[in-house]
């Protein structure tokens, strides 16, 4: 987008690649001189660019290789010698019935997240967003959970539901909430819901800010316009702030998900996965497989999988859930 | 325009400057491992990695390396504290890179998976110089050998006992402490009301469950979880037998016990909310701290066991093994652990966790800086059982002049423990579970 003002025109001026995406329509096809000259012209851009570059190609394309490369050999322990097997180790983890449970309770994890972490972000956004005294020091106070690294939200919230010394099990049990003391990480039904929760109080104030944002951007004279129209507060969210906010909640919701499913921290710190496998998602069935059962190649395939799937579903997202401003 | 040029010459320049560090940077920053070699007059560099994380071992260990520096002007050695959790990630890395240490602190499964990446060196003709001086206990220098050659110098042992609170005890009328299962299940029944409970059981996928379970098995006569044929024997009647009392006395354990490792049994039976647990000698050092009691009310005994069973507990012990081949090094590794062996230093090794860390060679078994340490001192009579456990105490994989290596993917992802969870947590029948961890294990020594 470049910034312009024409005679009698006051909007900011879009360029035939913006045109492209907004409207739909092609931009006139540039000339192989003109594109030389583009080229020739961000020639210092793509200098500027190129340590980032190349730090990428190190830090991903490296790893992402030699992981292709260890799901097609038999290595057990990482080191030690192997042969090349193909695509055997493939078939063996898709025929794992824990893979697949694995990646189920991970589509379990990422639904809950996403479901709890909307909620709570939006309500805090639009709260924040009203202004005043209380909505000012909330924008700082709701950045605590966000500040604090995993590791310490993980032993923060396993001591305040221990048993013995646990304030939250302490106050459920007096309250007769709880029948006796307990925590929720042994009960199997329990862990999974309990770790959905934690995780996304955790990460809930990212969205807010992304989302408090975007709400920022809208137009003081749209929203003006209609509440002369008389627009109540619910038609005014639907028909105004959600579609106006619509981009920023699709790239929130990509990356969101892309990161969401791939917490293992958390999840390692407190369960472990336990109890009985109740909260092994897929990135800890892949540590179990690499560390723990040794097996490496095997868990270089199941993460080639997780690859593809969460690709897939990047695709996915990108052709259907895209808001129509974006097209 | 002016500006644009200018940067296009800047540019490069600062790119330049800011690569240069990074590409020239990788020699200089290795603060351990295989490269830090010795040059010119300098001290000979020896890294030592640990995983005994708590302060007041690092502090301990750090003080006897000081002395030994000071001691030895031509071996500098350092301490670097790793996590039991990472370290099966972080050590096949680093040898990978060359950055392992020379020294690394193991277990015997643990050797056998360092073993495994070809890094470990042989210290046979250390580890039989120092036993002819010393005398090293069969149970902690047997599970290092491998094909005719010791993969690490054995440095301290553990042992489990059971645990009990004395005043509970009394309180609930109960005068001695259990002997046989069947006392055991009888005394966690009485000693279960309201918000205490008889015995504090982990039940969680971790080392803890697998080393409480292996210790009621081998009361049992159910030590060995291999077969002569090195397949798996894990399910058996004497496994089910030990399987069926974990299970009743779990009811009598608090109900988070699937949750439970090393650090909620003992912190439940300092609160007093557990009266008894089976555990290593890290009861002692916090107990009057932590429980408020005094020093009198913590009581230890064998583990109890079954009819027609047998004296029974895990043993293994803790090894340094080298992973260098620069000889200079490998001799200085070598003068160092020697030296912590040697009795007058010893005793101060041992006692970095006292009571935890038992003595495992004859003359560290009476040497006087270890007695005297004021926790041993006053728990005596419980450290001199924990040492005594020594004589039949068993590690699952190590069991019958067998060294399997492949038992490192039993213990490294808790099968025992997890078969505990499929008993307790997915309500299993004993005998189900016990097949279920015995198919598991099968299959996980077959891939």
């Amino acid at each position: 987008m470049t910034v312009g003002h024409e005679p009698g025109h006051f909007g900011p001026q879009l360029s035939p690649e913006t045109t492209q995406l907004t409207t739909g329509r092609r931009a006139p096809s540039l000339t192989r001189s003109k594109m030389i000259q583009r080229v020739h012209g961000h020639g210092f851009a793509y200098l500027l660019l190129a340590p980032l570059l190349l730090v990428l190609l190190v830090v991903l394309a490296y790893p992402l290789a030699e992981t292709f490369r260890l799901s097609v050999l038999d290595v057990g322990i990482i080191g030690s010698p192997s042969r090349f097997v193909g695509l055997r180790t493939f078939a063996h983890v898709a025929q794992d019935p824990e893979f697949w449970a694995a990646v189920r309770r991970s589509v379990y994890w990422l639904l809950g997240n996403m479901v709890i972490q909307t909620v709570f972000s939006f309500t805090v956004a639009l709260l924040m967003s009203r202004g005043g005294w209380l909505a000012d020091k909330a924008r700082i106070l709701v950045m605590f959970p966000w500040v604090i690294p995993s590791v310490a939200v993980a032993i923060i919230w396993q001591w305040m539901l221990n048993s013995d010394h646990g304030v939250i099990v302490h106050l459920l049990t007096t309250f007769h909430i709880m029948s006796s003391p307990s925590s929720p990480f042994a009960h199997p039904q329990a862990a999974l819901p309990v770790l959905i929760f934690i995780n996304s109080w955790h990460w809930f104030p990212l969205g807010t800010i992304i989302i408090f944002g975007a709400i920022q951007t809208i137009p003081e004279e749209i929203i003006e316009a209609a509440r002369v129209d008389g627009a109540g507060d619910w038609r005014m969210f639907w028909s105004i702030t959600l579609p106006l906010i619509s981009p920023a909640m699709f790239a929130l919701g990509l990356v969101g998900t892309l990161w969401g499913f791939n917490v293992f921290d958390t999840i390692y710190i407190i369960t472990k996965g336990g109890p009985s496998d109740a909260s092994t998602t897929a990135p800890v069935y892949v540590f179990n497989q690499a560390f723990q059962a040794f097996q490496a190649s095997q868990a270089a395939a199941a993460s080639v999988l997780i690859l593809i799937l969460l690709s897939v579903f990047a695709i996915l997202y990108i052709r259907f859930a895209r808001p129509k401003s974006m097209m | 325009m002016k500006v644009l040029k200018r940067w296009r010459i800047l540019a490069p320049a600062l790119i330049s400057v800011l690569l240069l560090p990074a590409c020239s940077g990788g020699g200089s920053a290795s603060s351990g491992g295989a490269s830090a070699g010795s040059v010119g007059g300098a001290p000979t560099q020896v890294v030592l990695w640990h995983m005994e994380q708590p302060p007041n071992r690092v502090k301990v260990f750090q003080g006897l390396i000081d002395a030994f520096n000071k001691a030895h002007s031509d071996v500098q050695v350092t301490q670097q504290v790793q996590d039991w959790n990472q370290i099966y990630a972080k050590i096949p890395a680093a040898i990978q890179s060359q950055t392992q240490p020379d020294i690394l602190f193991a277990i015997p499964d643990f050797a056998s998976y360092v073993n495994s990446t070809g890094a470990a060196q042989p210290v046979t003709a250390l580890v039989k110089q120092l036993d002819s001086k010393h005398h090293f206990l069969a149970a902690a220098k047997d599970p290092y050998y491998r094909n005719d050659q010791y993969l690490a110098v054995p440095l301290y042992g553990f042992g489990q006992v059971l645990w009990y609170r004395k005043d509970l005890f009394a309180k609930a009328g109960i005068m001695t402490a259990p002997t046989t299962w069947d006392e055991l299940q009888a005394d966690a029944a009485k000693l279960t009301h309201g918000s205490q409970y008889g015995i504090a059981l982990p039940a969680g996928k971790n080392l803890a469950t697998d080393q409480t379970v292996y210790s009621l098995m081998t009361t049992n006569h159910a030590e060995s979880i291999y077969s002569n044929d090195n397949t798996i024997s894990f399910n058996n009647e004497r496994t089910v037998q030990t399987f069926e009392l974990y299970n009743k006395l779990l009811q009598y354990s608090p109900p988070d016990s699937a949750n439970y490792g090393w650090s909620e049994p003992q912190a439940a039976f300092n609160n007093g909310t557990a009266a008894m647990a089976i555990e290593k000698g890290q009861y002692t050092s916090p107990f009057t701290k932590e429980s408020g009691r005094p020093a009198r009310d913590l009581g230890c005994a064998r583990i109890p066991q079954p009819s027609g069973g047998q004296p029974g507990s895990i043993y293994y012990s803790n090894g340094a093994m080298i992973l260098t081949k620069d000889q200079k090094k490998v001799a200085a590794a070598g003068e160092f652990l020697s030296y912590l062996l040697e009795p007058e230093n010893y005793g101060t090794f041992l006692n970095a966790e006292p009571g935890l860390f038992l003595p495992l060679t004859q003359d560290g078994q009476t040497s006087s800086t270890f007695w005297s340490n004021p926790v041993v001192a006053q728990y005596k009579q419980c450290v001199q059982l924990m040492v005594s456990q020594s004589q039949y105490g068993k590690l699952f994989g190590f069991t019958n002049g067998q060294y399997q290596d492949s038992v490192g993917k039993i213990s490294g992802q808790n099968l025992i423990a997890q078969s505990i969870q499929q008993m307790f947590v997915s309500h299993l029948a004993p005998a189900n579970a016990v097949k279920w961890g015995s198919d598991v294990m099968q299959k996980a020594i077959t891939r």
